[in-house]
């Protein structure tokens, strides 16, 4: 077991290396950190002034080593556009990601998994179309429209939440309403179709016989062994959320790490970006690992297999 | 529904449990009841919300540049000197007067009674340390270079009183040292060169007219009017007491703030946004002028191939008289925006308007190309890195006299890098002057013999439009910038196009004019 956990973490390492490289190279080609920093009317002068401070007048493979070098002293570098740590910066922005994926998997768990029960209950029944179509209907929405239309019922038709900015709780319940929904599609088939498999299953037709039915039959016996699928999903969901929703971030106004990923590559940011990357690919990594640790202990068949 | 067994197995009561409907939409009514918000406020606690597209990062306008951190040192800087708002002329701010003792020696009486933000009082000390502090490149500010290249030094001559060295008679000196040079206290920044030049700029002690309450970067910084403001500033007393600036990076959130009440003042808005939110009365549409022109220059040189057609006059000329501006103006760019004839913005000092025009006439375009050698037209590719719709609308105009304008949309590095390598014919361009009503905010950058952006090929223009910020004569300076403009028009080494406005979306509540350089001036706004 602890082989297996540190060649997953070698592993883990290497991909955000790898990552790292290919964009801290692609930035650079990409744009003009000191143009960026500088704005559109910058004149000449400033622009060069910028461009010899921070050393881009310095060899790309040069400007990449000190990032690395610096890395494995701890030391992740200054932000050129926030003019401070990124270190600092990362972690002034994470609770406002981290709040709101977490409340966005809560969205989706309270609305998929019901749904995909009440589906799985009675396939191709009218409550069955009726929850494929919601699930279709949300896949098919973009967040930046639904995330408007929110604001527009709720924030400015009926004044109940605000319409932007992330100081208090209520700030949080549209945007996690937007980001949530955007994974109620995938968990709602998987549990549904979990669901049916299951339900088809001899021990489930046992219980059946002892007189079990409906919901009861589900909670209690089949949904442990459906929610195989679902959790390693939402494991890649929390991830993909974790990793900073920038549409949803952006609409609402968030200062999270989507927002501060935007803003940084937008003003040519290139360790604030590659940090970023950095930080991503580590979380993605170490949540499929507690996925599949999960899968585990739902299912004792895997860890003693 | 539960049965009346049920409810007496669970010990429910009743009554709660016979209309569980009912209450159940009395719990669905009380929620929203429950959580909604207060009504925002913004008259009542006397509060302006701005809502900015890109947030405050540091509120220390000597290490920024862009546009929304000059509005944010108006407020909470003041320099030696400001423009005033309705003339556009250099005034004394922080300055009680001056007096140029020869083209490269300006003395400097300050004001007295001025106070910084910690209720220390300003002194020469402070204005000559700010200047060499900034000239110094160790300090890497943002302009540093900028002041470096005219401004030898600043001392101390009395306890009110400083002599600046200029290294060449400048004529836009007392205009840098207004907005551009906001004035810090004495060893403001001594910890800051040990530091390696980086400032953090999340505090700030200023002398303007508000200081500096809260910044949290890239969300909201908050600034309250400063109590200790000299009384005698040409500013005068602002009449709101506190302002926020928040990042909200969406227009569509931006327009739900202000319709809800969340946010009272914003910029920079595209025209149909503008239009359609004013047009519901709920919020007011306020639409001005701004300081910047859109162009496009013509690689008149031959930097791009010597047999290039727009090495031909006749040719560029054909250009010019092919592209329908007014029509631009009209349909797309709308607002206070006019055609403008010269390389310049008609409110500079010295943008001469007796220069040849090109009306819109495609016939007198086909006739130039025809004489040019080009009876068919030519392909040539037209770069930009803005004002999309507008370059497609030029391209369609110049498909009509047979000219395949063949559109090179990039970023503005990939221009700037293309323009370096001597890759791009011709491309539009938009130049802001940084709001300086002079001629030479926009001549400096693009009519030098150094600079890249100059694709004329000709030493006369330089010899004019630069040897015109060589000298403080104010009349030798308009008739060298006349015949440089003359020039340049005749032959049309660029198609000037027109200039832009800025369209602001402000509450119902708030009385703002907009200014008439496109620099928003808060400290002028109030409450109806």
């Amino acid at each position: 077991m602890l082989r297996y956990v540190l060649r997953r973490g070698v592993l883990a390492l290497l991909v955000a290396l790898t990552v790292s490289v290919a964009t801290f190279f692609l930035l650079n080609f990409a744009t003009d950190p000191a143009q960026a920093l500088a704005g559109e009317d910058a004149t000449p002068e400033v622009v060069a002034q910028i461009r010899a401070q921070y050393g881009f007048d310095k060899p790309l493979a040069v400007q990449y080593g000190h990032w690395i070098a610096g890395l494995a002293h701890g030391d992740f570098g200054d932000s050129y556009h926030w003019r401070s740590p990124v270190g600092a910066l990362i972690a002034s922005h994470a609770p406002v990601t981290i709040r709101l994926a977490l409340m966005a998997i809560v969205v989706t768990i309270v609305i998929a998994i019901p749904l995909g029960a009440i589906a799985a209950l009675r396939p191709n029944s009218f409550a069955d179309r009726i929850a494929l179509a919601l699930a279709v209907g949300a896949q098919a929405v973009p967040g930046f429209w639904l995330g408007l239309m929110l604001i527009i019922l709720l924030a400015v038709k009926f004044p109940i939440f605000p319409v932007s900015g992330d100081s208090t709780w209520r700030h949080f319940v549209l945007p996690a309403i937007v980001l949530g929904a955007s994974s109620v599609p995938s968990v709602m088939r998987l549990t549904r179709a979990g669901l049916i498999d299951v339900l088809a299953s001899d021990y489930v037709r046992t219980a059946r016989a002892k007189g079990m039915r409906g919901m009861q039959l589900v909670t209690r016996h089949a949904m442990r062994n459906a929610m195989l699928p679902v959790v390693n999903v939402l494991a890649v969901q929390l991830g993909h959320k974790l990793g900073g929703s920038v549409i949803v971030e952006s609409v609402f106004a968030l200062n999270g790490l989507g927002r501060l990923a935007l803003q940084s590559i937008l003003g040519g940011d290139v360790p604030t970006v590659q940090m970023l990357v950095f930080v991503f690919a580590l979380t993605f990594v170490a949540l499929t690992f507690a996925a599949d640790l999960l899968g585990a202990w739902l299912d004792p068949r895997i860890r003693l297999g | 529904m539960l049965d009346d067994d049920a409810i007496r197995d669970r010990g429910i009561p009743k009554m709660i449990l016979r209309n569980a409907r009912a209450v159940a939409l009395a719990v669905l009514a009380a929620v929203p009841l429950a959580i909604a918000r207060p009504a925002a406020a913004a008259k009542s606690d006397d509060t302006l919300v701005v809502a900015l597209q890109r947030g405050i990062t540091s509120v220390d306008y000597l290490y920024t540049t862009k546009r929304e951190y000059i509005i944010l040192s108006q407020l909470t800087d003041d320099g030696l000197f400001d423009v005033n708002p309705v003339t556009l002329e250099v005034e004394p701010l922080a300055a009680r007067s001056y007096k140029w003792v020869d083209d490269t020696t300006l003395d400097v009486t300050l004001r007295e009674g001025i106070r910084f933000h910690d209720g220390s009082p300003f002194t020469a000390d402070d204005v000559a340390y700010t200047y060499n502090y900034v000239i110094d490149p160790k300090s890497h500010a943002n302009r540093s270079r900028q002041f470096a290249e005219w401004l030898a030094g600043a001392t101390k001559t009395g306890p009110l009183t400083v002599r600046f060295k200029l290294r060449y008679p400048y004529p836009l000196a007392l205009r840098a040292m207004g907005g551009s040079m906001p004035l810090r206290k004495k060893g403001a920044y001594d910890d800051l060169a040990k530091t390696g030049g980086k400032a953090l700029g999340q505090t700030l002690n200023g002398i303007g007219p508000y200081r500096v309450v809260s910044v949290e970067p890239g969300r909201k910084t908050v600034i309250e009017r400063f109590d200790g403001y000299y009384k005698d500033s040409p500013k005068g007393r602002p009449a709101i007491k506190r302002m926020v600036f928040r990042e909200v990076p969406d227009w569509g959130t931006q327009q739900a703030e202000l319709m809800s009440g969340g946010v009272q003042w914003t910029y920079d808005v595209p025209y149909d946004i503008a239009e359609s939110l004013g047009s519901t009365h709920q919020v007011t549409f306020v639409n001005g002028p701004s300081l910047r022109v859109g162009f496009i220059v013509l690689d008149a040189a031959g930097l791009t191939g010597k047999d290039n057609p727009l090495t031909r006059r006749d040719v560029r000329r054909a250009i010019i008289h092919a592209i329908n501006r007014p029509a631009i103006v009209k349909n797309i760019e709308k607002g206070d925006s006019q055609v403008i004839d010269s390389a310049c913005h008609p409110a500079q000092f010295g943008c001469a308007q007796d220069v040849m025009k090109y009306p819109y006439d495609p016939a007198r375009a086909r006739e130039l190309l025809k004489a040019a050698g080009y009876p068919n037209g030519f392909s040539f590719d037209l770069w930009a890195y803005r004002e999309k719709d507008a370059a497609e609308a030029i391209a369609a105009d110049l498909a009509k006299v047979g000219v395949t304008a063949k559109l090179r949309y990039v970023q503005l590095p990939t221009l700037d890098e293309a323009r370096r390598k001597h890759e791009i014919p011709a491309y539009f361009g938009s130049w802001e002057s940084g709001s300086i009503a002079d001629t030479a905010a926009i001549a400096a950058v693009h009519w030098s013999d150094t600079t890249d952006r100059n694709m004329s090929g000709d030493k006369r223009v330089t010899e004019y439009m630069i040897g015109a910020q060589k000298t403080t004569d104010a009349k030798k300076r308009a008739a060298l910038y006349e015949k440089g403009l003359k020039l340049i028009a005749e032959e049309a080494y660029w198609v000037p196009l027109y200039t832009f406005s800025l369209n602001y979306l402000v509450s119902n509540d708030l009385d703002f004019k907009p200014p008439k350089d496109g620099l928003p001036r808060l400290y002028l706004a109030k409450w109806k």
